[in-house]
C-alpha cells in the first residue's frame, strides 16, 4: 500500500525578510480530495507560505515538491503550468480590463498568435457561472464592487483548471449568499479531486468545510493533523499558545461622562448623517464588515478627507478640525491600519520615523537638535521594547515592531484622543498584548480612544462600548454589558441576514 | 565605553566613506588627477578654477532642483526660469539705483513666482509636477520671445557684472555666491523640521500628511525655492556671459537633473542630499571639459557625455527595489 | 444548442470590450469633434483633398510620437528621448535611401535603427533597474550625437517620387495612420500586447499570474522606438532632406498630447485611442492657431496655458467631489 504522493508539498522551508524570520522549516502536503486548512495568527507567515508554494518567493532552504519530485526553480509560470492556482488577498486584477481579459490574463487561448476572444468569452463564462458572476464579462474590472472583484480573482483561478487551488481569506470581503456559493463550490471541486488550501480567521468555516488543518504559529508549524475530533477552541489555543481570554488586559469600567468628541450629523466619504459622543476615558470600538465607512469617520474626524457636519465639538473647540495640522493641535492622533502605504517612511530610519509628528508641527525653521531627537527616539524605543539600532530603515523591523513605531510616534505629544484603524492587523500576539495595555493605560489616564477593528474579539474584550457601522450609518450602539461577538456580528450583517431567514 | 566610542567614530567614518557623495567626490578627483596627467593645462589652477565657475551655475539650479526631487517632485521649468531671469534683468537696470541691486532683487521676485505657481499647480490642482513644470517651460518660452525677441540683451547692471566678473580674494565672485547658498541649503535639508518634511514627504506622501505634515505650504515652498536659485543662477550666467538671449538657460535643464541624480540623490524622491549634488555639477562640468580635450565633433562630444553619465549611473545609481 | 448560443455570446466579447473603452474618452471626443468642425467652417479647405492631405500630414508625425509616448506611460515608463529618436530616424532616412540601400533597404535600416535602440534603452530600464528618465535623458545626448554624427548640417535626400507620395496632394499619411491603429490594434490582441495594461496597473499580480512583465515592458520600448524613428521617416520626406535636430519639439509634445489624451503618469491609465484624439487636438490647436495669425511665440504661450488647464480642470473636479 503505497500513499499517493501529494500534488504539491512543502519540505521543511525557511525565509527571512531583512533579516527577520518569518517561516522556519515548515512542511505542509497537499492531497488530492482534500480542503486542507491553514489557521494562524496575522503574521504568522501564512502569506509567505502561499508565495512559497507559487513560486512567487523563492525559499531560502528547504524545496518545493510538485507530485512528489523537488522543483529547484519555481515560478508563478511553472505553477501555472503545473496547475497551481492562487487567490491572493491582495488583489492580482486590471482595473482597466474587463473582466474576462482578467480571467484569462497570463494565460490566454491563442488563435494565429492573437488572443482569442470567442473561445475567451466561453472559458471565461463557464468559470464565471461556477461562481455565481452573472455581469457582462465586458465590464471593466475597476466599475465592480470589492467583493465582486474578489469573486472575479476566485473565478480567474477556476479558469485555470487547476489541480491545487489556494485561496488565501477568500471571504473576507464577501457577503453571506457569496461565501455560501463559494463552500459549495469548494465542496464540489474536492468531490472531483482538487487539492484544496484554505486560510480564514472564521473558525466557523474551516471546522465546515476542511477535513485537515496545518497550523502555524510564529513562522513554525504547530500542529499538521486531521480536524476530526478537534473544536474550535482547541484550533485557537493552537494558534494563540494560550487560551484566547490572557490576550486582552483586565477590564475596569471607566466612570467619566465628559466628551472628548461629539458631532452631530457627521457625514463624510460613505457615512452619512451620524451622530457620535466619543467620552474621555473610555476606549470606544468601531465594528462591522470591511469597507462600510468606519474608516471615512475616523478619517474625517481627523481632517484627512473633506467632512460636513452640523455641529462638532472637538476636545474642547467648536467645529471639526479640518485639516491634519489642526486635528494635530487639538490633540487628535492617528493610526492608520495599512502600516506601510500610510503609516510608516520605509526607506528612513526609526529615528526619523518616531520624530516626524513632531517636524510637521515644529516651526519650518527651527534648528533640530539631532541630539535630542535620539534622546526622544531612545527613550519610546525603551518604553515600547523595540530593541537594536534606531538608526536602521523601518522596513528592517518587523510587523509588531513597525506598528509600535507607528504608535509611539504620536506619544510625545500626548494626544488626547488616538483613532486607530485596525492596530493589530498583522501583529504578532505578543505586541498584540502590549498594544491592548498601552490602550487601556491611555483610557485610564482619562483620554479618548477609538478603536477601528475588524477582528471582533478585540471589540468584545477591549472596548467599553462598540459602534457597528452599516452602509455609511451607525446601526447599533452595544453598551459593556450587551457586547458579544453574536451582538456585533448580527448587527453588522442586519438586513443580509433577515433576507436569508425569509 | 572609550572602546565604544571608537568603534561608534569608526562606524561613521565608515559611513562616509560608503555614502554616494563621497563617491562622486572621490570619481571627480580621480578625473582631475587623471586629467592633469594626460593633458597639459588641465590641473592648471586657473583651470580649475574655472571649471568651478561654471560648476557654479549648475549647482545653483541644481539646488533648487534637489530640494524638489527629494520632495518628489521634478523641475523642468528651471531652463525656462534662468532664461526669464537672464534675459528680462537688463530690461529692468533703471538707472535710480546705482548699486543695481533692486533690479536683481526684482528679478528674483519674478523668478520666485513662477516656482510659486509651479507649486500652486501641483500642490492645490494636482496636476503631476512633469506637465505642470513642462507646461510653464512652455508658457515661458514664448512670453520670452515676445518680451525679448530674438536678440541679445547686454547686462549695464554693475552688481551683475561685478557677479560675472569679480575675484575677491582670488576665488571668483559666482563660486563665492555658490559656497553661500550651499551652506544655507545644505543647512534648511539637514538642520530643520522644513527639510525633514521634505524627506518624509519624497519617501511616502499618504504617510507624511496623516503624520501632519503640510503638505500644500511645503510644496508650493520647494517649488518657490527652485524658482529663487534658478533665478539666481540666471542672474550668475548673465554676469559670467555679459549678455542675455533666448536660450540662455537651455543646457540647465538636463545639467540639473544630471547633478542631482550623479550625487546620489533618488530621483524617485525621499532619499539623497545636496552635499552629493556640489560634487555632481563639478563633475558635470570636468566631463564636459575633458570632450572639449578630446577635440572631438559635436556628434562625437554629446555621444560621449550621454555615454558617461549612463556609465556612472550604472556604476553606483541603480535604485533599489522598493517596497 | 447551448453551444451555438454561448458561441454567439461569445462572439460578442470583443466589441464590448472594445466600446467600454471608449467610456473615458467620450468627453474628449466630444471636444476634438468640435474643434474639426469648427476647423471645418474656418477653413473649408479641409474638405478639398488636398487640404484633408495637407492636414493629415502636419498631424502625423505628432499622433506616431503621440502612440510612442503613451505605449511607455502605459506600462509605468517615460521617455524624454523621443525628439532625439526623431531626428534619428530622419537623418538615417535621409542619408540611405539615395545611396546603395535604395529606398526600402534604408527604411529597413530606419527600423531596426529604432527597434534597436529602443529595445536596449528598454533591457537597460527594465533589466537594470534604472529610473526610466534619467535613462531616456542620457540617452537623449548619445542619440542626438548620433544623428549629428551622420549628418552634422541638414542635408541628405528623400527620393522625390517618395516625398510626393508620402507628403504630396495624396491621403498617404491618413491611410497610413489607419494602417499603424490597425496595427496597433492587432498587437493589443495579442496575449504580450495586452499585458502591457497588467504590467502597468499592478505588475506584482500581473507577475503572479504568469504575465511576462519584464518582457511585455521591454517589448513597449522597442515599438516605441519604432514609432519614433517612423515619424522621423515621415519628417524626412516632407522637409525633403534630413536634419539632426529636427526632432527636438517632439519630445515635449508628446508627453503634452499623451497626457492630454487622459494617460496617466502611473501605468495602466488611459487608451491609445485617447492619446490619438489628444495628438489630434494638439494638432487642431496648433494649425487653427497659425491660421489665425497667431506668431509661432503666442502658440507657446497659448499651448502652455491649454496643456495646464486641460490636465488641472478634470483633476480639480475629481477633488471637489
Amino acid at each position: 500500500m503505497v500513499a499517493t504522493a501529494p500534488l504539491l508539498a512543502a519540505r521543511g522551508v525557511s525565509k527571512s525578510f531583512f533579516g527577520n524570520p518569518v517561516l522556519r522549516a515548515v512542511s505542509i502536503a497537499l492531497q488530492p480530495g482534500r480542503v486542507h486548512a491553514l489557521l494562524g495568527e496575522n503574521g504568522a507567515g501564512k502569506s509567505t507560505l502561499i508565495n512559497l508554494l507559487s513560486g512567487a518567493l523563492r525559499p531560502d532552504g528547504g524545496a518545493i515538491e510538485v507530485d512528489g519530485r523537488p522543483v529547484s526553480r519555481m515560478t508563478p509560470a511553472y505553477a501555472q503550468q503545473a496547475g497551481i492556482a492562487v487567490v491572493q488577498q491582495e488583489l492580482s486584477l486590471t482595473a482597466s480590463l474587463s473582466i474576462a481579459e482578467n480571467i484569462g490574463l497570463g494565460a490566454y487561448p491563442r488563435r494565429f498568435g492573437l488572443l482569442d476572444y470567442p473561445e475567451l468569452a466561453v472559458r471565461a463564462r463557464a468559470a464565471c457561472d461556477l461562481v455565481g458572476l452573472h455581469e457582462p464579462l465586458s465590464i471593466p474590472v475597476g466599475h465592480l464592487s470589492l467583493g465582486r472583484r474578489q469573486m472575479v480573482e476566485i473565478a480567474k483561478a477556476l479558469y485555470r483548471r487547476p489541480r491545487v487551488l489556494i485561496l488565501d481569506e477568500p471571504t473576507s470581503s464577501l457577503s453571506a449568499t457569496e461565501t455560501k456559493v463559494l463552500t459549495e463550490l469548494l465542496e464540489r471541486l474536492r468531490g472531483e479531486g482538487i487539492a484544496i488550501l484554505y486560510i480564514s480567521h472564521r473558525l466557523n468555516e474551516v471546522m465546515a468545510l476542511c477535513q485537515h488543518v496545518t497550523v502555524l504559529k510564529d513562522g513554525a508549524c504547530t500542529a499538521d493533523r486531521s480536524l476530526e475530533g478537534t473544536d474550535a477552541s482547541g484550533l485557537v489555543r493552537l494558534m494563540v499558545g494560550r487560551d484566547p481570554g490572557d490576550l486582552f488586559p483586565q477590564w475596569q469600567a471607566s466612570v467619566s461622562t465628559s466628551n472628548a468628541i461629539s458631532v452631530r450629523n457627521f457625514s463624510a466619504g460613505l457615512m452619512r448623517d451620524v451622530d457620535l459622543d466619543i467620552r474621555t476615558g473610555e476606549v470606544l470600538g468601531i465594528g462591522g464588515l470591511v469597507g462600510q465607512g468606519q474608516e471615512d469617520l475616523l478619517l474625517g474626524l481627523y481632517g484627512a478627507i473633506p467632512a460636513r457636519t452640523a455641529s462638532a465639538t472637538v476636545n474642547g473647540a467648536s467645529g471639526l478640525p479640518g485639516g491634519v495640522p489642526k486635528a494635530n493641535a487639538l490633540g487628535l492622533a492617528y493610526v492608520p491600519a495599512d502600516r506601510k502605504r500610510e503609516g510608516l517612511h520605509l526607506i528612513h530610519s526609526i529615528i526619523s520615523n518616531m520624530m516626524l509628528p513632531a517636524f510637521a508641527r515644529l516651526p519650518a525653521l527651527k534648528l533640530r537638535s539631532r541630539r535630542a531627537e535620539r534622546e526622544t527616539a531612545r527613550g519610546l524605543a525603551a518604553q515600547l521594547g523595540i530593541r537594536g539600532d534606531l538608526d536602521r530603515p523601518a522596513q528592517a523591523l518587523s510587523g509588531g515592531n513597525q506598528q509600535k513605531v507607528a504608535l509611539a510616534k504620536w506619544m510625545p505629544h500626548h494626544p488626547l484622543a488616538l483613532l486607530l484603524n485596525d492596530p493589530t492587523r498583522g501583529v504578532d500576539v505578543e505586541t498584540k498584548r502590549e498594544i491592548y495595555m498601552m490602550l487601556r493605560n491611555f483610557a485610564a489616564a482619562g483620554k479618548a480612544v477609538v478603536l477601528l477593528s475588524s477582528d471582533t474579539p478585540e471589540l468584545v474584550h477591549l472596548c467599553d462600548r462598540v459602534a457597528v457601522v452599516r452602509e455609511g450609518h451607525i446601526v447599533a450602539m452595544l453598551e459593556r454589558g450587551a457586547l458579544s461577538e453574536e451582538a456585533i456580528v448580527s448587527a453588522a450583517m442586519g438586513a443580509e441576514q433577515r433576507q436569508v431567514a425569509a | 565605553m572609550t572602546a565604544w566610542k571608537e568603534t561608534a567614530a569608526r562606524r561613521r567614518v565608515l559611513t562616509i566613506l560608503r555614502s554616494r557623495p563621497f563617491l562622486t567626490v572621490a570619481i571627480v578627483a580621480a578625473v582631475w588627477i587623471v586629467a592633469s596627467f594626460v593633458s597639459r593645462g588641465f590641473g592648471a589652477y586657473g583651470h580649475l578654477r574655472y571649471l568651478v565657475e561654471l560648476a557654479a551655475v549648475i549647482g545653483l539650479v541644481a539646488a533648487g532642483q534637489t530640494f524638489v526631487v527629494i520632495a518628489g517632485g521634478i523641475d523642468l521649468s528651471v531652463a525656462a526660469i534662468v532664461t526669464v531671469s537672464a534675459v528680462s534683468l537688463p530690461l529692468l537696470s533703471w538707472q535710480a539705483d546705482p548699486t543695481g541691486l533692486t533690479a536683481v532683487l526684482a528679478v528674483l521676485a519674478l523668478t520666485t513666482t513662477i516656482g510659486l505657481v509651479n507649486g500652486l499647480g501641483v500642490a492645490l490642482l494636482r496636476v503631476h509636477p512633469m506637465i505642470m513644470t513642462l507646461a510653464m517651460a512652455t508658457f515661458l518660452q514664448g512670453l520670452l520671445i515676445i518680451i525679448a525677441g530674438g536678440s541679445a540683451v547686454t547686462a549695464e547692471n554693475p552688481l551683475v557684472r561685478w557677479l560675472g566678473n569679480a575675484r575677491p580674494a582670488g576665488i571668483p565672485a559666482g563660486v563665492l555666491l555658490w559656497v553661500a547658498v550651499s551652506v544655507i541649503v545644505l543647512a534648511a535639508m539637514h538642520a530643520t523640521s522644513f527639510g525633514a518634511r521634505l524627506f518624509a514627504m519624497g519617501a511616502n506622501p499618504l504617510a507624511a500628511t496623516l503624520s501632519g505634515v503640510p503638505f500644500a505650504s511645503t510644496t508650493l515652498a520647494v517649488y518657490g525655492i527652485s524658482g529663487f536659485t534658478s533665478g539666481l543662477a540666471g542672474v550668475l550666467v548673465l554676469g559670467m556671459n555679459g549678455q542675455g538671449y533666448v536660450g540662455i538657460g537651455d543646457p540647465y535643464l538636463l545639467a540639473s537633473i544630471a547633478a542631482v541624480v550623479l550625487g546620489g540623490t533618488s530621483i524617485l524622491g525621499g532619499l539623497g542630499t545636496y552635499a552629493g549634488t556640489i560634487p555632481g555639477a563639478i563633475l558635470l562640468v570636468t566631463i564636459t571639459a575633458l570632450i572639449t580635450v578630446v577635440n572631438a565633433s559635436p556628434g562625437w562630444r554629446s555621444i560621449l557625455f550621454g555615454s558617461l553619465i549612463l556609465g556612472l549611473l550604472l556604476l553606483s545609481g541603480r535604485e533599489q527595489a522598493r517596497r | 444548442m447551448s453551444t451555438v448560443a454561448s458561441s454567439r455570446q461569445a462572439g460578442a466579447l470583443y466589441w464590448p470590450v472594445q466600446l467600454r473603452r471608449n467610456v473615458g474618452v467620450r468627453g474628449l471626443f466630444a471636444v476634438v469633434m468640435a474643434f474639426l468642425v469648427a476647423y471645418g467652417f474656418l477653413f473649408p479647405g479641409l474638405l478639398t483633398a488636398s487640404g484633408f492631405a495637407k492636414f493629415t500630414q502636419s498631424w502625423f508625425p505628432l499622433a506616431l510620437v503621440a502612440m510612442a509616448q503613451a505605449i511607455l506611460m502605459l506600462t509605468g515608463g517615460i521617455s524624454l528621448a523621443i525628439g532625439a529618436m526623431v531626428s534619428l530616424g530622419a537623418v538615417i532616412a535621409a542619408t540611405t535611401m539615395t545611396g546603395p540601400l535604395g529606398v526600402a533597404g534604408g527604411a529597413a535600416a530606419v527600423a531596426l535603427t529604432g527597434i534597436g535602440i529602443g529595445g536596449a534603452t528598454g533591457f537597460i530600464v527594465v533589466k537594470l533597474r534604472l529610473p526610466a528618465i534619467v535613462v531616456t535623458l542620457a540617452g537623449s545626448f548619445i542619440i542626438g550625437g548620433a544623428a549629428l554624427l551622420i549628418l552634422p548640417r541638414p542635408g541628405g535626400a528623400i527620393p522625390e517620387w517618395l516625398s510626393d507620395l508620402l507628403a504630396g496632394n495624396t491621403p498617404a499619411a491618413f491611410v497610413l495612420l489607419l494602417l499603424i491603429v490597425l496595427l496597433w490594434k492587432l498587437y493589443l490582441a495579442t496575449p504580450l500586447g495586452l499585458s502591457l495594461y497588467a504590467a502597468g496597473e499592478n505588475p506584482v499580480g500581473a507577475y503572479r499570474s504568469g504575465v511576462p512583465v519584464d518582457g511585455a515592458r521591454v517589448a513597449a520600448y522597442a515599438i516605441s522606438g519604432l514609432l519614433c524613428t517612423g515619424a522621423g521617416l515621415f519628417v524626412a520626406a516632407q522637409t525633403g532632406s534630413g536634419d539632426p535636430v529636427i526632432g527636438t519639439a517632439f519630445t515635449l509634445n508628446s508627453i503634452a498630447a499623451a497626457v492630454l489624451g487622459g494617460i496617466g503618469f502611473l501605468g495602466g491609465q488611459g487608451t491609445m485611442r485617447g492619446a490619438l484624439a489628444g495628438s489630434l487636438l494638439l494638432s487642431l490647436m496648433i494649425s487653427v492657431m497659425f491660421f489665425l495669425g497667431f506668431t509661432p511665440v503666442a502658440q507657446y504661450v497659448a499651448q502652455g496655458l491649454i496643456i495646464i488647464g486641460a490636465v488641472a480642470i478634470p483633476q480639480f473636479r475629481k477633488v471637489q467631489q
